[in-house]
């Protein structure tokens, strides 16, 4: 009983204070014009705190170990903060922990701490640029569409110009049947 | 007695002319049926392309359905396996989803093109209401097949719709106040959008919705075949071709190209990259709605004037448009086609500024920035 009341008090503790850095997803949401939610850093959508997997109060004692090693990180470490995804650990690791909370009064100079190459999940726009996009750097099916069609049109190039080839082959194939029929329909009209 | 003789007779001879099953032979079908040639002949394609993309639809359909478990539990987790590692599953279903929005897109063309042409002028009434009915079932297999996925879009869109549904009981007057409350509780299946709404989605998106198309589809074709192509101009067309061998082959030259278009798309822009990442997040009862849910581009049209205009304004004009669309052969009988062209026009209009710009004037009329 006990540990309902614990729980009911922590959801609701947690609930009240669920984004722990909203001036991040403030601002690039308002530069981007999309909708964000914490997810593109974090493990949980609903952000860090709660109870919920992925969230501070689910951590067990090794994992919260990670949490407190994270929370010391500097700029170049490769430490691995169960509460953030791959994304987050990425620029919690190109930043440093101290100077990403400092960043809070200036989220926009972010990206450009970030690697101009990596592109965690292949999808030909780099994660800065899905950052300033609002975009999911973690997901390959979300993008500027425009960009995801260039890069998409350039990786199958090949099966884009063999169905063009195909259909080219179709048109000009029922093309001359069409001739065909008009010239043999001329001559039985004659 | 003798009356009720008179009204099965006349029912018999509106139904023999609408369907005329004795030209239902070899040489009606093949060797004589005609298509005219006029300055408004693209639009012949268009109920092909419509076909063609419904076809596309069922196939890639069959594929999809070989690895979509229908369970809250489980949806999303099987649309993201058909995505991520079946062999070519995120093309199949960016095929689908693609080809759901160019359908739909075809069916919106192919009818107001044939109400500019008045197509439904006598005696083709059976086969302009019958594609009125296609249209209602293409907008309905867009509804089901959107909370198929179960992410926060698709769910918290559906619980919308519903909504909404159920509110215009109240401007309803008497017994019938009761009938949307009671078509939402049949659709919903519970207190809740939860797993009763997707068994019901999922029978009708990919049973009932299929088998009524098929049955009306095939009376449409039927009625069209039976009656020829429409005259689609005022004066009498002085050209025409043979339907076969020449216009079917150019419908297939029109869905070759077709497909290479939708083919491209597929392979290129994946369709969820027009919404933000969190509406496609698996749907948590606990978690917070994401802000900007809007229901598919097809609906925006209805959707936008809901978020402008009093309620019952809206559902008002939406159940007089309703009721138009089904009754045009009538109410449009003796309108000249220039009038229908220039009404056609007016719709086509409203629902291009609705869907381009429709979130513009939104904001600008609330005074929100989205």
């Amino acid at each position: 009983m006990s540990s309902f009341f614990t729980l009911l008090l922590l959801t609701f503790i947690f609930s009240s204070n669920a984004m722990a850095h909203p001036e991040y997803l403030q601002y690039f949401k308002k530069e981007s014009g999309r909708a964000i939610n914490c997810a593109m850093c974090h493990t949980n959508p609903e952000g860090p705190e709660g109870v919920n997997p992925g969230q501070i109060g689910s951590l067990d004692p090794e994992a919260k170990k990670l949490l407190a090693l994270a929370r010391e990180a500097k700029t170049g470490d490769n430490i691995k903060n169960p509460i953030l995804n791959d994304f987050g650990n990425e620029i919690l690791n190109a930043i440093g922990h101290e100077n990403l909370v400092e960043l809070e009064k200036d989220p926009g100079a972010i990206p450009g701490l970030l690697s101009k190459t990596s592109d965690l999940d292949h999808d030909g726009i780099p994660d800065y640029q899905e950052l300033l996009d609002g975009t999911d750097p973690l997901n390959p099916n979300d993008g500027l569409p425009w960009k995801l069609f260039i890069h998409n049109f350039i990786t199958n190039w090949f099966q884009i110009m063999m169905i063009t080839l195909a259909t080219i082959s179709g048109v000009f194939g029922l093309y001359y049947t069409i001739l065909w029929f008009s010239i043999r329909t001329k001559k039985e009209f004659k | 007695m003798g009356d009720k003789n008179k009204g099965l007779k006349r029912l018999i001879e509106f139904m023999h002319d609408r369907i005329p099953m004795h030209k239902f032979n070899f040489e009606n079908l093949v060797l004589k049926k005609e298509v005219p040639i006029h300055r408004m002949s693209w639009a012949y394609y268009l109920g092909g392309l419509t076909l063609f993309f419904f076809l596309v639809q069922v196939v890639t359909g069959i594929f999809l359905l070989f690895y979509y478990q229908p369970t809250v539990s489980d949806a999303h987790a099987s649309i993201e396996y058909i995505t991520k590692y079946v062999n070519n599953g995120f093309f199949i279903r960016n095929l689908h989803t693609w080809a759901s929005s160019c359908l739909i897109l075809c069916l919106m063309a192919h009818a107001l093109t044939a109400f500019a042409m008045k197509a439904f002028a006598p005696p083709r009434e059976i086969i302009w209401v019958g594609g009125a009915l296609m249209l209602v079932i293409g907008f309905a297999f867009g509804f089901t097949g959107y909370l198929l996925p179960w992410h926060q879009i698709a769910v918290n869109a559906t619980k919308v719709a519903l909504q909404s549904l159920d509110e215009s009981g109240h401007y309803l007057p008497g017994f019938i106040s009761g009938i949307p409350h009671y078509i939402k509780e049949i659709i919903q299946g519970g207190p809740d959008v939860g797993q009763a709404t997707l068994s019901r989605f999922f029978a009708l998106h990919v049973v009932i919705l299929p088998l009524l198309c098929f049955g009306i589809l095939g009376l449409h074709l039927l009625s069209v075949q039976l009656h020829g192509m429409s005259q689609g101009v005022d004066d009498l067309p002085k050209k025409s071709e043979k339907f076969f061998p020449f216009f079917i082959l150019k419908d297939l030259i029109v869905w070759g190209v077709a497909f290479l278009g939708v083919f491209i798309l597929a392979v290129g822009i994946p369709f969820e990259s027009f919404y933000a990442f969190p509406f496609f997040q698996a749907y948590n009862a606990l978690g917070a709605t994401p802000e900007g849910i809007k229901p598919e581009w097809y609906f925006y049209f209805a959707y936008y004037p809901l978020e402008i205009f009093p309620f019952w304004l809206v559902m008002l004009g939406m159940s007089v448009m309703g009721v138009l669309l089904f009754m045009t052969p009538w109410v449009f009988k003796k309108t000249s086609r220039r009038a229908l062209t220039i009404l056609a026009l007016i719709m086509t209009a409203y629902l291009v500024v609705m869907t381009f710009f429709g979130q513009a004037i939104y904001e600008i009329v609330k005074g929100v920035k989205g």
